[in-house]
């Protein structure tokens, strides 16, 4: 065992499918030679070649759709979007042109795209957008989200060998942060399947990404001040989303807070807690709670960003209410 | 003067095969009686929605069908009927997609000419102008990396030339010296945008050098010079693998769709264009130098009309999707 960062969880991922799969290929902007924006793909050039590992002009929409060319002909690429928010301008090659393929022709369209997301770290409106629900929402399209090193890694795996588009979410908190001891051995994660961190009873936590680090702190914290037992779920994946996990967990403590850091409006966390309202009402003992980022553009002061952001005292005091309801 | 072929275009003619010139002549009135059969059956209320057809243009796809090589990628829009049917697709196919019955290309999913087989190395477009030009340059590059010699073909409008995605596809195909051949088909209106609205440069083709690439015109109604055009385009690009941009100035000469009542079309346009009818032009210049005549051109007509009355009775007989497929095949099996 050995202890790896989220981010050589990702590294380790893609550096495993470039050596075992030679159709893979990698590409997105600054992600050669430079080794990408936070050096996550540092040295996979120099070790795979220029042919599989290169930099792209600024073209998210011509990366797309390139992509979508070489995953209809054989080929398996992952594209970088350097930061997710830009991701917005080529979403008509996910949603259109990727998302419709199989179902239209069907012709699979196996594409990984990898998806920088999240804030806490001053990157203000452009670079810190979280935006899981964009992608969930669109027919044909899978989405991951792991929150730990090996997951992360693993999830990178399944994500290249599922025959359908992929946007893989991966938060840039967690890239150093966020350590854990792992093996040697790959094995792809089962998508579309949630992992109970800690066990509970008073209380269930849904999360993703960073905000399952943050409920994780917020269960302990708890667990000192007021002795409550919260249980915390990481979906891991976010489409298909894990809803037999979901409504055990939910069985198991009667009330339920989802948490996500993207905006509350028609957000992912609404789907989950509508989703074990129509089909868990009978198990809940209190409304299902959402905390989310609220329906501001995400901002820059550390003051600012520290209120739009929830944390673990914000997850903490939602379930004390919850619980107390 | 316009609407003649010059010597130089029939000494063209002459100087191919003159099998491929039949060909030509052949796909292309095979594309317009498949669309006529296709205005018919829109007329008659059996196409849902509305129809878009490529009357008046067909000479340009077709150049691009017969001059490709098996191994080739194409990325057709919405008035490259021949195309399809020259990489494969048949009338039967094609009047099984305009009607959305299942063994259509998209089976119901998507209508008109939102079509493509992969396995005749054509994608089906989708609506987002510019999208597929990408598309086809990744196909092509995962092609030449598995050791094919394939080039592309990207259909595009006078309208696409606007688009962001036009822009970052050119680049990056000349950046990446992807093997793309990329035509703009002026046809002189986007809908009912002119040209006068839709750009401020004199001519598509001088966008080439903003990429650093070669570009060309051709007449695109001529159907010898388009030809001739492509194929030695092609031929170049696949030993020397690039990105051209080629413009091929033509004349819609319908609606953008069948509801498109068309009042926006310049009389004179439509004049010109009336007499420079791809098919006549060719007909004419095939006759001129004997290789067709009218007796043969009557039985070529009547097979092909034969052959597209059948397969729209076929169709027609046929039935729509069961509804119980609505969500079946939005994900490939993992």
């Amino acid at each position: 065992m050995r202890e790896i960062t989220y981010l050589q969880g990702i590294h380790e991922g893609l550096q495993h499918v470039l050596e075992h799969d030679p159709e893979t290929v990698l590409f997105g902007q600054d992600v050669g030679a430079f080794g990408g924006a936070f050096k996550l793909t540092e040295g996979l050039q120099a070790r795979f070649g220029e042919d599989r590992v290169f930099d792209t002009p600024i073209c998210e929409s011509a990366m797309l759709g390139c992509a979508i060319g070489m995953a209809t002909q054989g080929m398996r690429p992952i594209v970088e979007m350097q930061f997710a928010d830009f991701i917005t301008t080529a979403l008509h090659q996910l949603l259109n042109n990727a998302g419709t393929r199989h179902y239209r022709t069907g012709n699979a369209v196996p594409i990984v795209v990898r998806a920088p997301s999240g804030g806490g770290s001053g990157g203000g409106p452009f670079h810190s957008e979280e935006l899981e629900t964009f992608f969930c929402h669109m027919p044909g399209v899978k989405v991951v989200y792991p929150a730990f090193p090996s997951d992360a890694r693993a999830a990178l795996v399944a994500a290249v060998a599922d025959p359908n588009p992929v946007v893989y979410m991966e938060n840039k908190t967690c890239y150093r942060s966020i350590k854990e001891q792992v093996d040697d051995g790959v094995a792809p994660l089962p998508l579309g399947k949630a992992k109970v961190r800690r066990r509970g009873v008073d209380a269930t936590v849904i999360a993703y990404g960073a905000m399952v680090h943050e409920a994780l702190r917020a269960a302990v914290d708890l667990q000192a001040s007021d002795g409550y037992e919260v249980m915390v779920v990481d979906l891991r994946t976010l489409k298909p989303y894990d809803l037999d996990t979901i409504l055990a967990a939910t069985a198991a403590t009667g009330r339920v807070l989802v948490v996500s850091e993207g905006w509350k409006t028609c957000g992912f966390a609404a789907e989950i807690s509508a989703a074990i309202t129509e089909t868990g009402f009978h198990l809940l003992d209190a409304p299902v709670q959402r905390l989310t980022a609220p329906d501001v553009p995400v901002p820059f002061a550390a003051t600012l960003e520290a209120r739009y952001r929830p944390g673990a005292a914000d997850i903490a005091a939602a379930l004390r209410q919850l619980i107390e309801f | 003067m316009p609407g003649m072929w010059t010597l130089e275009t029939v000494q063209k003619v002459e100087a191919v095969d003159h099998d491929v010139w039949v060909q030509v002549l052949r796909l292309m009135v095979l594309a317009r009686k498949v669309d006529e059969q296709v205005i018919r059956l829109c007329r008659q209320g059996r196409i849902r929605g509305s129809s878009f057809t490529g009357i008046g243009q067909e000479a340009i796809s077709t150049a691009v069908a017969v001059a490709s090589e098996p191994d080739d990628l194409f990325a057709p829009c919405i008035r490259n009927l021949a195309l399809h049917l020259g990489r494969g697709e048949t009338p039967l196919g094609i009047m099984r997609q305009v009607l959305a019955r299942p063994d259509g290309a998209t089976a119901g999913r998507d209508g008109n000419i939102h079509h493509g087989r992969l396995e005749n190395g054509v994608y089906a477009m989708i609506s987002h102008l510019g999208a597929m030009i990408s598309v086809v340059a990744g196909g092509v590059m995962a092609k030449r990396r598995h050791g094919k010699t394939s080039v592309g073909v990207a259909f595009v409008g006078d309208g696409t030339s606007s688009t962001g995605d036009f822009h970052e596809a050119m680049n990056f195909a000349a950046v990446f010296k992807v093997p793309v051949l990329v035509i703009i088909e002026n046809n002189h209106y986007a809908y009912s945008t002119p040209n006068s609205r839709q750009f401020a440069c004199r001519h598509l083709v001088d966008r080439a050098v903003g990429y650093g690439i070669k570009g060309v015109s051709a007449d695109g109604n001529n159907a010898a010079e388009m030809y001739v055009t492509v194929r030695d385009i092609m031929a170049d690009i696949r030993v020397n693998p690039r990105p051209v941009l080629l413009e091929a100035e033509t004349m819609r000469m319908r609606g953008h769709g069948e509801h498109d009542d068309f009042k926006y079309a310049s009389e004179e346009l439509l004049l010109l264009y009336r007499r420079r009818d791809p098919i006549k032009l060719a007909l004419r210049a095939m006759k001129a130098a004997r290789l067709m005549d009218d007796n043969a051109f009557a039985a070529m007509e009547a097979e092909i009309e034969t052959e597209v009355s059948a397969a729209a009775k076929q169709a027609l007989a046929e039935s729509e999707p069961s509804p119980d497929t609505l969500d079946q095949g939005v994900y490939a099996d993992a």
